[in-house]
């Protein structure tokens, strides 16, 4: 007679009573699973969607840039930066461009806004949301030395329509300014107004040439993982490579926009806070069924010591109740959540209607469409919790079964 | 052990704590008990009885007085020791509601052997054949609640000597069942102790049992009344 299918049994003594336990763990399994899917999707998708508007996951720039943006600090060999990085493994694109801040022109109107220019030979849509956004025209190719792609509501600022002319003015690296001649050759929209009145993408070459850059010169190199979780590890590693160069930096996604990383660090924060909660409530309940269980139980504990069951395994053997609680919980859990999460996965839960399809937040677009998306280590950590949580609950009703004595139990019943 | 008695009480007394009453359940209490005997501890309700057996089964400390078992005293013994001493040395069979309910007559009768974490083999077999002994072997795989209470009471006993302890205490074994099944659970315990050696120490107030002991230790108000041997 094993202790573990001793604590089983006893736990199908009273069916309902464990059954409707285990199935608050379920539904706390539910609540968990709910809440971490829903963050992980969108966590997820604000981070790769700010990663394409321009920084990637990582930047490499120079170390003055991210405080002070002006055009003299840059990568003086960027194209060397951008041929190691690729090498990496989880990278799926490096991309060298200039960004800073212009004035553009046209006609009588003038707006200031920020400039990213690009390789059109080497930008795809996959890692630049401008290119997936086009609404008009398309991007420069690579012979189109004067092109420029600029947002929709820029255009409509500036009274701009494909193949009109716009003029836009920058600091070159020596503090001069300069100006230059594009015409437009795409038109983007974004859904978020201050990017689609703010961004223009100029040609890479143009640029170079007329702030002075060195030929291989610019102000970073914009880095694409696979996997955003990645970021620290793979700065860890570009950071050791180039621990001699005083003119190169890594910036991680949270460095470079602290402002995205806040608000998600807040958003886990209340994440975990509702979690902790509903553990604690869930938690509660399980306590209480033991300890009902360990008080009816007393006469069969006090036998069991008298024939000399130490009080360990006592202490045990309600334990052991609680895992096969946890366990059966579990179990249940998953049983209720998988529909649930496969239809979240799958299709998920519409609320453009109620937030509109251009809602934003530390300067990224939200999907409007709730999803889920779970990490294995989130699983994990749900498992784990669950399973932590029907120990701790369990602590106390067992150490009440085995503090006592035998005459004591023996007395009651 | 030659000379050593089993049990020794030495002027025990046992005081209870009830609010600020002091209720005396024992009272400079003097026992010995030898090896193979078959006592009955008897007396009236409130007498006493249940006190002096968890007193004997290390289930409980005296307020004066010392407890040897196997001329150990017992106070010099800390909580695990005792475990230990119990499951090793004493069989206990209650009144009632002796078995484990979620554990068959079998499991229930070997629960002391998997405390002495005996191979599962070897346990099964002692078992059965003690289960045979005590008539039970038919119904080895039932539940406590698919048993009577004369059964029940055969899987107790059972239970208590398959470990083959020094000493079966047993409080009022027979109180809860008919007559009729109280005389076969007595044969089998007086056959146990013939055939076996198995030392018994019972209470009862019952005096169809108190007939067939072999010595009577007649008890009132927690005081020893009358000592009787017979042949
Ligand atoms: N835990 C306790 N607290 C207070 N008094 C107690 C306690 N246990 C027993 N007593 C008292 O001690 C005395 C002896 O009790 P005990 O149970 O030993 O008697 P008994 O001979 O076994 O009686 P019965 O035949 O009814 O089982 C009684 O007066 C009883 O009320
Ligand atoms: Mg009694």
């Amino acid at each position: 007679m094993q202790l573990g299918t001793m604590a089983w049994r006893t736990l199908m003594r009273n069916k309902r009573r464990s059954v409707i336990t285990a199935f608050s763990v379920g539904f706390g399994v539910l609540l968990s699973v709910t809440f971490t899917a829903s963050g992980d999707y969108a966590y997820t998708n604000m981070i790769n969607t700010s990663a394409v508007m321009g920084l990637g996951h990582l930047s490499v720039e120079h170390p003055d840039f991210r405080d002070t943006p002006t055009l003299d600090k840059r990568l003086v060999d960027a194209e060397a930066v951008q041929q190691r990085v690729l090498q990496i493994s989880g990278v799926t694109g490096a991309l060298v461009r200039i960004m800073g801040q212009a004035m553009f022109a046209s006609g009588a109107k003038s707006v200031g806004g920020a400039f990213i220019a690009i390789d059109p030979a080497q930008e795809t849509p996959a890692h630049n949301i401008f290119l997936r956004t086009l609404i008009e025209g398309q991007c420069f190719s690579a012979g189109e030395d004067r092109g420029v792609v600029v947002g929709a509501k820029m255009a409509e600022k500036l009274n701009l329509r494909l193949g009109k002319k716009l003029i836009f003015t920058m600091t070159d690296k020596n503090g001069e300014l300069v100006s230059e001649l594009g015409r437009v050759s795409g038109i983007f929209r974004t859904g978020d107004d201050s990017v689609d009145g703010g961004v223009v993408l100029l040609p890479l070459d143009l640029v170079r040439k007329a702030l002075g850059y060195e030929p291989t010169a610019a102000s970073l190199v914009a880095i694409f993982l696979e996997d955003h979780r990645a970021a620290k590890t793979i700065q860890g590693d570009l950071a050791q490579l180039w621990s001699r160069s005083k003119e190169i930096t890594v910036l991680t996604w949270q460095e470079s926009q602290a402002d995205l990383a806040g608000l998600i660090a807040v958003d886990q924060l209340f994440n975990y806070l509702l979690q902790f909660l509903v553990g604690l409530v869930i938690a509660a309940g399980i306590m209480n069924t033991l300890l009902m269980s360990v008080m009816e139980r007393q006469r069969e504990f006090g036998i069991m010591m008298a024939l000399g069951m130490m009080p360990g395994q006592v202490v045990r053997l309600v334990l052991l109740e609680s895992c096969w609680l946890g366990i059966l919980g579990l179990a249940l859990g998953v049983v209720i959540t998988t529909p649930w999460f496969l239809y979240m996965t799958r299709i998920g839960l519409d609320f453009s209607g109620q937030i509109g399809t251009d809602y934003s937040a530390g300067g990224v677009l939200i999907d409007p469409v709730m999803k889920f998306r779970l990490y294995r280590e989130s699983a994990m950590w749900i498992a784990w919790a669950v399973f932590f949580l029907t120990i701790v609950a369990a602590i106390f009703p067992a150490f009440k079964a085995g503090r006592m004595t035998p005459v004591e139990n023996l007395k009651q019943g | 052990m030659n000379n050593t008695p089993l049990v020794q009480l030495e002027n025990v007394s046992r005081i209870y704590q009830q609010g600020k009453l002091q209720v005396a359940a024992v009272t400079d209490f003097s026992l010995e008990v030898q090896c193979g005997e078959f006592s009955v501890l008897c007396g009236p309700s409130g007498s006493g009885k249940t006190t002096i057996l968890n007193l004997i089964g290390a289930l409980d400390e005296p307020s004066q007085g010392r407890v040897l078992l196997e001329g150990r005293d017992l106070a010099q013994l800390g909580r695990s020791d005792l475990a230990r001493l119990r499951r090793d040395r004493i069989g206990f069979v209650f009144q009632s509601y002796n078995l484990n309910p979620v554990l068959t007559a079998c499991e229930n009768a070997e629960f002391v052997l998997a405390l002495q974490n005996i191979p599962h083999a070897q346990r099964r077999q002692r078992v059965m054949a003690v289960l045979a002994e005590v008539g039970m072997a038919e119904l080895a795989e039932r539940r406590p609640d698919e048993l009577s209470g004369g059964q029940q009471q055969r899987v107790a006993i059972a239970r208590a000597i398959v470990s083959r302890p020094a000493i079966v205490l047993a409080d009022e074994p027979t109180a809860n069942v008919d007559s009729a099944t109280a005389a076969a659970i007595l044969e089998l315990m007086e056959r146990l102790n013939h055939e076996q050696g198995v030392t018994f120490l019972f209470s009862t107030h019952d005096q169809r049992v108190m007939d067939r002991a072999h010595r009577l230790i007649h008890l009132r108000d927690g005081r020893l009344e009358r000592d009787e041997v017979r042949g």
